[in-house]
Protein backbone atom coordinates (compact mmCIF):
# COMPACT_ATOMS: atom_id res chain seq x y z
CA UNK A 1 0.00 0.00 0.00
CA UNK A 2 2.79 2.45 1.03
CA UNK A 3 4.16 2.21 -2.10
CA UNK A 4 1.90 2.58 -4.10
CA UNK A 5 0.62 6.22 -2.31
CA UNK A 6 4.65 7.43 -2.49
CA UNK A 7 4.89 5.89 -6.24
CA UNK A 8 1.70 8.17 -6.70
CA UNK A 9 3.49 10.92 -5.04
CA UNK A 10 6.32 10.66 -6.65
CA UNK A 11 5.35 10.79 -10.01
CA UNK A 12 3.76 13.83 -9.84
CA UNK A 13 7.19 16.01 -9.81
CA UNK A 14 9.14 13.07 -11.68
CA UNK A 15 8.50 14.97 -15.34
CA UNK A 16 9.11 18.21 -13.95
CA UNK A 17 12.06 17.44 -12.54
CA UNK A 18 13.69 16.35 -15.87
CA UNK A 19 12.17 19.56 -17.50
CA UNK A 20 13.50 21.42 -14.81
CA UNK A 21 17.14 19.61 -15.30
CA UNK A 22 17.24 20.36 -18.97
CA UNK A 23 16.11 24.25 -18.62
CA UNK A 24 18.68 24.96 -16.15
CA UNK A 25 21.40 23.31 -18.54
CA UNK A 26 20.94 24.97 -21.14
CA UNK A 27 20.34 28.91 -19.05
CA UNK A 28 17.08 29.11 -18.94
CA UNK A 29 14.70 29.03 -15.68
CA UNK A 30 12.10 26.69 -16.66
CA UNK A 31 8.24 25.47 -15.93
CA UNK A 32 7.91 24.96 -12.67
CA UNK A 33 7.78 21.47 -11.06
CA UNK A 34 4.42 21.55 -11.19
CA UNK A 35 3.79 22.19 -15.11
CA UNK A 36 3.63 18.31 -16.83
CA UNK A 37 0.82 17.89 -14.14
CA UNK A 38 -1.05 20.90 -15.18
CA UNK A 39 -1.11 19.98 -18.96
CA UNK A 40 -2.37 16.62 -18.02
CA UNK A 41 -5.25 18.08 -16.37
CA UNK A 42 -5.95 20.36 -18.91
CA UNK A 43 -6.10 17.31 -21.22
CA UNK A 44 -8.27 15.52 -18.99
CA UNK A 45 -11.22 17.88 -18.90
CA UNK A 46 -11.30 17.46 -22.61
CA UNK A 47 -13.26 14.91 -25.04
CA UNK A 48 -11.59 12.78 -26.85
CA UNK A 49 -11.64 12.97 -30.92
CA UNK A 50 -11.79 9.83 -33.03
CA UNK A 51 -10.53 9.36 -36.78
CA UNK A 52 -13.29 7.67 -38.72
CA UNK A 53 -10.90 5.15 -39.75
CA UNK A 54 -10.33 3.43 -36.35
CA UNK A 55 -12.22 0.88 -34.48
CA UNK A 56 -12.84 0.18 -31.05
CA UNK A 57 -9.30 -0.82 -30.34
CA UNK A 58 -8.67 2.46 -30.63
CA UNK A 59 -10.67 3.74 -28.11
CA UNK A 60 -10.14 1.20 -25.31
CA UNK A 61 -6.08 0.87 -25.50
CA UNK A 62 -5.28 4.34 -23.76
CA UNK A 63 -7.37 2.99 -20.54
CA UNK A 64 -5.84 -0.50 -21.03
CA UNK A 65 -2.32 0.94 -21.45
CA UNK A 66 -2.87 3.60 -18.36
CA UNK A 67 -4.75 0.42 -16.37
CA UNK A 68 -1.79 -2.10 -17.27
CA UNK A 69 0.74 0.67 -15.49
CA UNK A 70 -1.81 0.59 -12.44
CA UNK A 71 -1.55 -2.83 -12.28
CA UNK A 72 2.70 -3.62 -12.71
CA UNK A 73 2.99 -0.18 -9.83
CA UNK A 74 0.77 -2.63 -7.65
CA UNK A 75 3.57 -5.34 -7.31
CA UNK A 76 6.25 -3.14 -6.83
CA UNK A 77 6.93 -3.67 -3.01
CA UNK A 78 8.43 -1.11 -0.55
CA UNK A 79 11.90 -2.42 1.12
CA UNK A 80 10.19 -5.14 3.50
CA UNK A 81 6.68 -3.98 3.09
CA UNK A 82 4.73 -6.23 0.54
CA UNK A 83 2.86 -4.47 -2.88
CA UNK A 84 -0.60 -4.48 -2.62
CA UNK A 85 -0.37 -7.94 -4.88
CA UNK A 86 2.57 -10.01 -4.03
CA UNK A 87 3.03 -13.56 -4.48
CA UNK A 88 5.54 -16.33 -5.98
CA UNK A 89 7.02 -14.96 -9.55
CA UNK A 90 5.39 -11.70 -9.86
CA UNK A 91 8.16 -9.86 -11.82
CA UNK A 92 7.12 -11.98 -14.17
CA UNK A 93 3.59 -11.02 -13.68
CA UNK A 94 5.55 -7.31 -13.72
CA UNK A 95 6.94 -7.13 -16.99
CA UNK A 96 4.14 -9.36 -18.98
CA UNK A 97 1.57 -7.21 -17.94
CA UNK A 98 3.65 -3.83 -18.85
CA UNK A 99 3.92 -6.16 -22.53
CA UNK A 100 0.08 -6.62 -22.29
CA UNK A 101 0.05 -2.36 -22.10
CA UNK A 102 2.20 -1.86 -24.44
CA UNK A 103 0.75 -4.61 -27.04
CA UNK A 104 -2.69 -2.64 -27.02
CA UNK A 105 -0.99 0.72 -27.29
CA UNK A 106 0.67 -0.84 -30.51
CA UNK A 107 -2.42 -2.53 -32.41
CA UNK A 108 -4.24 0.90 -31.51
CA UNK A 109 -0.89 2.70 -33.27
CA UNK A 110 -1.87 -0.12 -35.88
CA UNK A 111 -5.56 0.73 -36.26
CA UNK A 112 -5.06 4.04 -36.86
CA UNK A 113 -3.99 2.97 -40.83
CA UNK A 114 -1.20 5.75 -40.66
CA UNK A 115 1.77 4.77 -42.14
CA UNK A 116 4.26 6.80 -39.72
CA UNK A 117 2.12 4.97 -36.62
CA UNK A 118 3.01 1.65 -38.13
CA UNK A 119 6.62 2.46 -38.48
CA UNK A 120 6.57 4.00 -34.63
CA UNK A 121 4.93 0.67 -33.48
CA UNK A 122 7.50 -2.03 -35.46
CA UNK A 123 10.30 0.51 -33.94
CA UNK A 124 9.06 0.37 -30.39
CA UNK A 125 8.03 -3.43 -30.58
CA UNK A 126 11.65 -4.67 -31.25
CA UNK A 127 13.29 -2.06 -29.17
CA UNK A 128 11.35 -3.81 -26.21
CA UNK A 129 11.57 -7.21 -27.60
CA UNK A 130 15.72 -6.76 -26.86
CA UNK A 131 15.02 -4.70 -23.81
CA UNK A 132 13.07 -7.75 -22.52
CA UNK A 133 15.92 -10.56 -22.11
CA UNK A 134 17.98 -8.32 -20.09
CA UNK A 135 15.07 -7.14 -17.43
CA UNK A 136 14.16 -11.28 -16.91
CA UNK A 137 18.25 -12.23 -16.39
CA UNK A 138 18.70 -9.51 -13.95
CA UNK A 139 15.42 -10.46 -11.97
CA UNK A 140 16.58 -14.32 -12.47
CA UNK A 141 19.85 -13.82 -11.47
CA UNK A 142 18.85 -11.72 -8.41
CA UNK A 143 16.07 -14.45 -7.70
CA UNK A 144 19.23 -16.75 -7.46
CA UNK A 145 21.22 -14.73 -5.41
CA UNK A 146 18.42 -14.86 -2.67
CA UNK A 147 16.61 -17.85 -3.04
CA UNK A 148 12.98 -15.89 -3.17
CA UNK A 149 11.26 -15.34 -6.19
CA UNK A 150 8.37 -12.85 -5.38
CA UNK A 151 9.72 -8.67 -5.63
CA UNK A 152 9.23 -8.42 -2.00
CA UNK A 153 10.67 -11.17 -0.59
CA UNK A 154 13.97 -10.46 -3.31
CA UNK A 155 14.51 -7.14 -2.19
CA UNK A 156 13.74 -7.64 1.96
CA UNK A 157 16.59 -10.48 1.49
CA UNK A 158 18.76 -8.15 -0.81
CA UNK A 159 21.72 -7.74 1.33
CA UNK A 160 25.40 -6.70 0.06
CA UNK A 161 27.40 -8.74 1.80
CA UNK A 162 30.97 -9.09 0.22
CA UNK A 163 32.25 -6.14 -2.00
CA UNK A 164 31.30 -8.45 -5.17
CA UNK A 165 27.77 -8.08 -4.37
CA UNK A 166 28.17 -3.88 -4.51
CA UNK A 167 29.71 -4.39 -8.45
CA UNK A 168 26.62 -6.52 -9.12
CA UNK A 169 24.06 -3.79 -7.51
CA UNK A 170 25.63 -1.14 -9.08
CA UNK A 171 25.10 -3.26 -12.58
CA UNK A 172 22.37 -3.93 -12.20
CA UNK A 173 21.04 0.14 -11.54
CA UNK A 174 22.96 0.81 -14.65
CA UNK A 175 20.63 -1.68 -16.72
CA UNK A 176 17.85 -1.04 -14.37
CA UNK A 177 17.95 2.70 -16.12
CA UNK A 178 18.78 2.18 -19.24
CA UNK A 179 15.91 -0.49 -19.40
CA UNK A 180 13.68 2.65 -17.95
CA UNK A 181 14.95 4.33 -20.51
CA UNK A 182 14.14 2.48 -23.78
CA UNK A 183 10.87 1.32 -21.97
CA UNK A 184 9.55 4.89 -21.39
CA UNK A 185 11.54 6.09 -24.86
CA UNK A 186 13.68 8.78 -23.21
CA UNK A 187 16.63 10.09 -25.03
CA UNK A 188 19.82 7.84 -25.84
CA UNK A 189 17.12 5.59 -27.96
CA UNK A 190 14.22 7.80 -28.82
CA UNK A 191 13.94 11.63 -28.60
CA UNK A 192 10.85 12.76 -26.64
CA UNK A 193 11.18 16.56 -28.58
CA UNK A 194 11.97 15.67 -31.73
CA UNK A 195 9.47 16.95 -34.54
CA UNK A 196 9.89 14.95 -37.19
CA UNK A 197 8.13 11.56 -37.48
CA UNK A 198 10.35 9.75 -39.65
CA UNK A 199 12.62 10.03 -36.74
CA UNK A 200 9.79 9.54 -33.53
CA UNK A 201 9.32 5.99 -31.70
CA UNK A 202 6.55 6.16 -29.16
CA UNK A 203 5.77 9.82 -30.22
CA UNK A 204 4.32 9.07 -33.44
CA UNK A 205 2.37 5.96 -32.03
CA UNK A 206 -0.06 8.73 -29.68
CA UNK A 207 -0.02 10.97 -32.33
CA UNK A 208 -3.95 10.72 -32.99
CA UNK A 209 -4.91 10.57 -29.65
CA UNK A 210 -6.08 13.28 -28.26
CA UNK A 211 -8.16 14.92 -25.25
CA UNK A 212 -8.39 12.46 -22.44
CA UNK A 213 -6.37 9.75 -24.05
CA UNK A 214 -3.53 11.40 -24.45
CA UNK A 215 -3.86 12.59 -20.59
CA UNK A 216 -3.98 8.97 -19.81
CA UNK A 217 -0.89 7.95 -21.92
CA UNK A 218 1.12 11.16 -20.74
CA UNK A 219 0.53 10.40 -17.26
CA UNK A 220 1.59 6.89 -17.74
CA UNK A 221 5.15 7.93 -18.88
CA UNK A 222 5.19 9.77 -15.69
CA UNK A 223 4.02 6.69 -13.54
CA UNK A 224 6.10 4.24 -15.53
CA UNK A 225 9.01 6.18 -14.70
CA UNK A 226 8.19 6.30 -11.13
CA UNK A 227 7.92 3.07 -11.07
CA UNK A 228 11.03 1.90 -12.32
CA UNK A 229 12.42 4.47 -9.65
CA UNK A 230 10.74 2.73 -6.86
CA UNK A 231 12.60 -0.55 -8.28
CA UNK A 232 15.41 0.43 -8.26
CA UNK A 233 15.37 2.85 -4.64
CA UNK A 234 14.14 -1.08 -3.83
CA UNK A 235 17.58 -2.42 -4.82
CA UNK A 236 18.96 -0.18 -1.88
CA UNK A 237 16.59 0.03 0.95
CA UNK A 238 17.15 -3.72 2.32
CA UNK A 239 15.25 -3.71 5.65
CA UNK A 240 15.86 -0.22 7.03
CA UNK A 241 12.86 1.28 9.39
CA UNK A 242 10.41 3.35 7.32
CA UNK A 243 11.94 7.16 8.24
CA UNK A 244 14.80 6.14 6.64
CA UNK A 245 13.45 4.13 3.60
CA UNK A 246 11.33 6.71 2.43
CA UNK A 247 13.80 9.75 2.87
CA UNK A 248 16.11 7.00 0.67
CA UNK A 249 13.08 6.34 -1.92
CA UNK A 250 12.36 10.26 -2.44
CA UNK A 251 16.02 11.03 -3.10
CA UNK A 252 16.59 7.84 -5.15
CA UNK A 253 13.23 9.69 -7.46
CA UNK A 254 14.96 12.99 -7.17
CA UNK A 255 18.54 11.64 -8.55
CA UNK A 256 16.91 9.17 -11.06
CA UNK A 257 15.35 12.63 -12.54
CA UNK A 258 18.33 14.94 -12.16
CA UNK A 259 20.42 11.73 -14.15
CA UNK A 260 17.76 11.61 -16.55
CA UNK A 261 17.59 15.09 -17.33
CA UNK A 262 21.32 15.63 -17.27
CA UNK A 263 21.61 12.41 -19.55
CA UNK A 264 18.87 14.35 -22.06
CA UNK A 265 20.62 17.51 -22.12
CA UNK A 266 24.12 16.63 -22.78
CA UNK A 267 23.66 13.34 -24.91
CA UNK A 268 22.73 12.64 -28.47
CA UNK A 269 20.27 10.26 -29.63
CA UNK A 270 21.79 6.58 -30.67
CA UNK A 271 21.31 6.63 -34.48
CA UNK A 272 17.92 4.30 -35.19
CA UNK A 273 19.79 1.18 -37.21
CA UNK A 274 22.10 1.46 -34.19
CA UNK A 275 19.58 0.96 -31.54
CA UNK A 276 19.68 -2.48 -31.55
CA UNK A 277 23.14 -3.72 -30.55
CA UNK A 278 23.31 -1.20 -27.92
CA UNK A 279 19.91 -2.48 -26.53
CA UNK A 280 21.31 -5.72 -27.28
CA UNK A 281 24.51 -4.98 -24.80
CA UNK A 282 22.47 -4.44 -22.00
CA UNK A 283 21.52 -8.06 -22.21
CA UNK A 284 25.11 -9.05 -22.41
CA UNK A 285 25.90 -6.96 -19.35
CA UNK A 286 23.00 -8.56 -17.45
CA UNK A 287 24.64 -12.00 -18.57
CA UNK A 288 27.95 -10.93 -16.88
CA UNK A 289 25.47 -10.32 -13.50
CA UNK A 290 24.24 -13.89 -14.05
CA UNK A 291 28.02 -15.08 -14.07
CA UNK A 292 28.86 -13.05 -11.12
CA UNK A 293 25.69 -14.40 -9.29
CA UNK A 294 27.14 -17.69 -9.84
CA UNK A 295 30.42 -16.32 -8.98
CA UNK A 296 29.00 -15.38 -5.16
CA UNK A 297 27.14 -18.80 -4.63
CA UNK A 298 30.09 -20.51 -5.56
CA UNK A 299 28.32 -22.65 -8.31
CA UNK A 300 31.34 -21.39 -10.12
CA UNK A 301 33.96 -22.55 -7.62
CA UNK B 1 38.70 -5.83 -5.93
CA UNK B 2 40.26 -7.91 -8.61
CA UNK B 3 37.08 -9.13 -9.66
CA UNK B 4 35.40 -6.26 -9.87
CA UNK B 5 38.40 -4.95 -12.26
CA UNK B 6 37.96 -8.23 -14.11
CA UNK B 7 34.27 -7.94 -14.58
CA UNK B 8 35.26 -4.14 -16.33
CA UNK B 9 37.53 -5.54 -18.11
CA UNK B 10 35.02 -8.15 -19.52
CA UNK B 11 32.21 -5.12 -20.18
CA UNK B 12 35.11 -3.36 -22.19
CA UNK B 13 35.54 -5.63 -24.33
CA UNK B 14 31.57 -6.19 -24.71
CA UNK B 15 32.26 -2.31 -25.84
CA UNK B 16 34.79 -3.46 -27.74
CA UNK B 17 32.44 -5.30 -29.98
CA UNK B 18 29.89 -2.32 -30.44
CA UNK B 19 32.54 0.24 -31.07
CA UNK B 20 32.58 2.32 -34.67
CA UNK B 21 35.52 4.62 -34.40
CA UNK B 22 39.11 3.66 -34.08
CA UNK B 23 39.52 6.18 -31.44
CA UNK B 24 36.93 4.69 -29.26
CA UNK B 25 38.98 1.59 -29.92
CA UNK B 26 42.10 3.14 -28.50
CA UNK B 27 40.75 4.18 -25.44
CA UNK B 28 39.55 0.78 -24.71
CA UNK B 29 42.70 -0.25 -24.93
CA UNK B 30 43.84 2.57 -22.64
CA UNK B 31 41.31 2.34 -20.51
CA UNK B 32 42.23 -1.46 -20.77
CA UNK B 33 45.54 -0.33 -19.64
CA UNK B 34 44.23 0.94 -16.37
CA UNK B 35 42.10 -1.88 -15.45
CA UNK B 36 45.34 -4.53 -16.21
CA UNK B 37 47.73 -2.13 -13.43
CA UNK B 38 45.12 -2.31 -11.03
CA UNK B 39 44.75 -6.38 -11.37
CA UNK B 40 48.60 -6.53 -11.61
CA UNK B 41 48.83 -4.24 -8.24
CA UNK B 42 46.53 -5.82 -6.50
CA UNK B 43 47.43 -9.73 -7.36
CA UNK B 44 51.71 -9.05 -6.89
CA UNK B 45 52.23 -6.86 -3.94
CA UNK B 46 53.86 -9.48 -2.23
CA UNK B 47 56.36 -9.89 -5.25
CA UNK B 48 59.68 -8.45 -4.91
CA UNK B 49 59.65 -4.52 -5.26
CA UNK B 50 61.82 -3.83 -8.44
CA UNK B 51 59.49 -6.63 -10.46
CA UNK B 52 56.66 -5.37 -9.48
CA UNK B 53 57.69 -1.68 -10.28
CA UNK B 54 58.91 -3.26 -13.64
CA UNK B 55 55.13 -4.88 -14.08
CA UNK B 56 53.35 -1.30 -13.08
CA UNK B 57 55.55 0.59 -15.71
CA UNK B 58 54.75 -1.80 -18.33
CA UNK B 59 51.31 -1.85 -17.78
CA UNK B 60 50.56 2.02 -16.94
CA UNK B 61 53.34 3.42 -19.28
CA UNK B 62 53.14 1.05 -22.16
CA UNK B 63 49.74 -0.48 -22.44
CA UNK B 64 47.69 3.06 -21.37
CA UNK B 65 49.76 5.98 -22.68
CA UNK B 66 52.99 4.77 -25.01
CA UNK B 67 50.91 2.53 -26.81
CA UNK B 68 47.43 4.40 -27.64
CA UNK B 69 49.17 7.52 -28.70
CA UNK B 70 51.57 5.66 -31.04
CA UNK B 71 48.37 3.96 -32.49
CA UNK B 72 46.75 7.65 -32.71
CA UNK B 73 49.85 8.99 -34.25
CA UNK B 74 49.89 6.81 -37.12
CA UNK B 75 45.81 7.14 -37.61
CA UNK B 76 46.47 10.92 -38.12
CA UNK B 77 49.88 10.53 -40.18
CA UNK B 78 48.28 8.04 -42.86
CA UNK B 79 45.27 9.71 -42.67
CA UNK B 80 43.61 6.32 -42.29
CA UNK B 81 39.27 6.65 -42.29
CA UNK B 82 37.96 6.99 -38.67
CA UNK B 83 35.45 4.01 -39.22
CA UNK B 84 36.53 0.77 -38.16
CA UNK B 85 34.76 -1.10 -41.21
CA UNK B 86 34.01 -4.61 -39.85
CA UNK B 87 32.70 -7.02 -42.58
CA UNK B 88 30.25 -8.23 -40.45
CA UNK B 89 27.50 -5.69 -38.88
CA UNK B 90 28.37 -5.14 -35.26
CA UNK B 91 25.05 -6.83 -33.43
CA UNK B 92 26.70 -9.91 -34.82
CA UNK B 93 29.79 -9.02 -33.10
CA UNK B 94 28.52 -8.42 -29.97
CA UNK B 95 26.03 -11.42 -29.33
CA UNK B 96 29.25 -13.62 -30.43
CA UNK B 97 31.33 -11.94 -28.28
CA UNK B 98 28.82 -12.56 -26.06
CA UNK B 99 28.55 -16.11 -26.65
CA UNK B 100 32.66 -16.47 -26.17
CA UNK B 101 32.42 -15.39 -22.66
CA UNK B 102 29.60 -17.68 -21.85
CA UNK B 103 31.43 -20.60 -24.14
CA UNK B 104 34.70 -19.98 -22.00
CA UNK B 105 32.56 -20.08 -18.48
CA UNK B 106 31.51 -23.30 -19.22
CA UNK B 107 34.50 -24.87 -20.50
CA UNK B 108 36.01 -23.46 -17.45
CA UNK B 109 33.65 -25.30 -15.25
CA UNK B 110 34.13 -28.52 -17.55
CA UNK B 111 37.99 -28.15 -16.72
CA UNK B 112 37.27 -28.41 -13.18
CA UNK B 113 40.82 -28.44 -11.95
CA UNK B 114 42.04 -25.97 -8.58
CA UNK B 115 44.94 -25.12 -9.76
CA UNK B 116 43.78 -22.78 -12.17
CA UNK B 117 42.19 -19.63 -10.71
CA UNK B 118 38.72 -19.49 -12.60
CA UNK B 119 37.69 -15.56 -12.84
CA UNK B 120 40.96 -15.31 -14.23
CA UNK B 121 41.08 -18.28 -16.51
CA UNK B 122 37.42 -17.45 -17.90
CA UNK B 123 38.72 -13.64 -18.66
CA UNK B 124 41.73 -14.05 -20.25
CA UNK B 125 40.49 -16.99 -22.57
CA UNK B 126 37.36 -14.33 -23.72
CA UNK B 127 40.02 -11.87 -23.83
CA UNK B 128 42.05 -14.07 -26.52
CA UNK B 129 39.02 -15.13 -28.51
CA UNK B 130 37.48 -11.35 -28.91
CA UNK B 131 41.54 -10.45 -29.89
CA UNK B 132 41.25 -13.36 -32.70
CA UNK B 133 37.83 -12.46 -33.51
CA UNK B 134 38.68 -8.77 -33.84
CA UNK B 135 41.76 -9.45 -36.09
CA UNK B 136 39.57 -11.88 -38.41
CA UNK B 137 36.61 -9.35 -38.81
CA UNK B 138 38.02 -6.04 -39.54
CA UNK B 139 39.25 -4.74 -42.82
CA UNK B 140 42.29 -2.61 -41.87
CA UNK B 141 45.78 -3.28 -40.56
CA UNK B 142 45.29 -0.80 -37.87
CA UNK B 143 42.86 -2.82 -36.62
CA UNK B 144 44.81 -6.08 -36.66
CA UNK B 145 47.41 -4.29 -34.37
CA UNK B 146 44.92 -3.55 -31.97
CA UNK B 147 43.22 -7.09 -32.02
CA UNK B 148 46.52 -8.09 -31.52
CA UNK B 149 46.98 -6.16 -28.34
CA UNK B 150 44.08 -7.16 -26.85
CA UNK B 151 45.16 -11.02 -27.23
CA UNK B 152 48.40 -9.54 -25.62
CA UNK B 153 46.14 -7.99 -22.97
CA UNK B 154 44.70 -11.74 -22.45
CA UNK B 155 48.07 -13.55 -22.50
CA UNK B 156 48.83 -10.68 -19.80
CA UNK B 157 45.54 -11.57 -17.48
CA UNK B 158 46.36 -15.36 -17.98
CA UNK B 159 50.33 -14.59 -16.65
CA UNK B 160 48.65 -12.78 -13.18
CA UNK B 161 46.65 -15.65 -12.99
CA UNK B 162 50.07 -18.04 -12.00
CA UNK B 163 50.42 -14.74 -9.31
CA UNK B 164 53.20 -14.52 -7.44
CA UNK B 165 55.66 -17.55 -9.40
CA UNK B 166 55.29 -15.10 -12.59
CA UNK B 167 58.47 -15.18 -14.04
CA UNK B 168 60.47 -12.37 -15.21
CA UNK B 169 60.45 -14.03 -18.58
CA UNK B 170 57.06 -13.77 -18.98
CA UNK B 171 56.88 -10.16 -19.06
CA UNK B 172 60.00 -9.48 -21.13
CA UNK B 173 58.68 -11.98 -23.95
CA UNK B 174 55.10 -10.05 -22.94
CA UNK B 175 57.03 -6.11 -23.77
CA UNK B 176 58.99 -7.55 -26.67
CA UNK B 177 55.95 -9.13 -28.36
CA UNK B 178 54.37 -5.47 -27.89
CA UNK B 179 57.46 -3.77 -28.90
CA UNK B 180 57.29 -5.90 -32.39
CA UNK B 181 54.25 -5.62 -32.89
CA UNK B 182 53.22 -2.23 -32.64
CA UNK B 183 56.70 -0.89 -33.71
CA UNK B 184 56.74 -3.08 -37.05
CA UNK B 185 53.08 -2.88 -37.91
CA UNK B 186 53.24 0.60 -37.40
CA UNK B 187 56.54 0.68 -39.77
CA UNK B 188 54.74 -1.45 -41.97
CA UNK B 189 51.29 0.65 -42.08
CA UNK B 190 53.73 3.67 -42.32
CA UNK B 191 55.33 2.93 -45.75
CA UNK B 192 52.27 1.29 -47.10
CA UNK B 193 49.94 4.30 -46.11
CA UNK B 194 52.91 6.25 -48.26
CA UNK B 195 53.21 4.40 -51.33
CA UNK B 196 49.86 3.07 -51.84
CA UNK B 197 47.97 6.11 -50.12
CA UNK B 198 45.47 3.10 -48.68
CA UNK B 199 45.82 0.59 -45.90
CA UNK B 200 43.03 -1.88 -46.71
CA UNK B 201 44.52 -5.97 -46.61
CA UNK B 202 42.01 -6.59 -49.43
CA UNK B 203 44.51 -4.81 -51.90
CA UNK B 204 47.25 -7.15 -50.96
CA UNK B 205 45.53 -9.75 -52.84
CA UNK B 206 46.10 -7.51 -56.09
CA UNK B 207 49.61 -7.97 -55.23
CA UNK B 208 51.77 -10.15 -57.87
CA UNK B 209 55.37 -11.52 -58.59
Amino acid sequence: MISFILIIVASIFFTGIIIRTKSITSGRKGPGILQPMKDIFRLFKKGAVYSKTTSFIFQIAPSIYFGSVIMAILVIPFGQYKGIISFDGDFVFFAYILGTGKFFSIISALDTGSSFEGMGASREALFSMFAEPAFFILMGSLALLTGHTSFQQIFASLHFGSYISYVLGVLATFVLVMVSLVENSRMPFDDPKTHLELTMVHEVMILDNSGFDLGMILYATNLKFAMYGALIANLFMGSFPLYLTIPIFFGIQVLYAISVGILESFMARFRMNHNAQYILALSSVSLLIFLGVLLVLGQFS
Amino acid sequence: MANVLLIIFTISLLYLGIAHRLLTYIKILAFQGVLLFGIAFIELIQINIANLTFVLLETVVFKAIVIPYFLNYVIKRNRITRDSEPFLPNFISLIIITLIIIATFILSNAIADDRISKIYFVVALSTLFTGLYIIVTRHKIITHVMGYLVIENGVFILSLAVGNEMPMLVNLGIMLDIFASVFLLGIFVNRIGDVLKDVDVDQLKNLKD
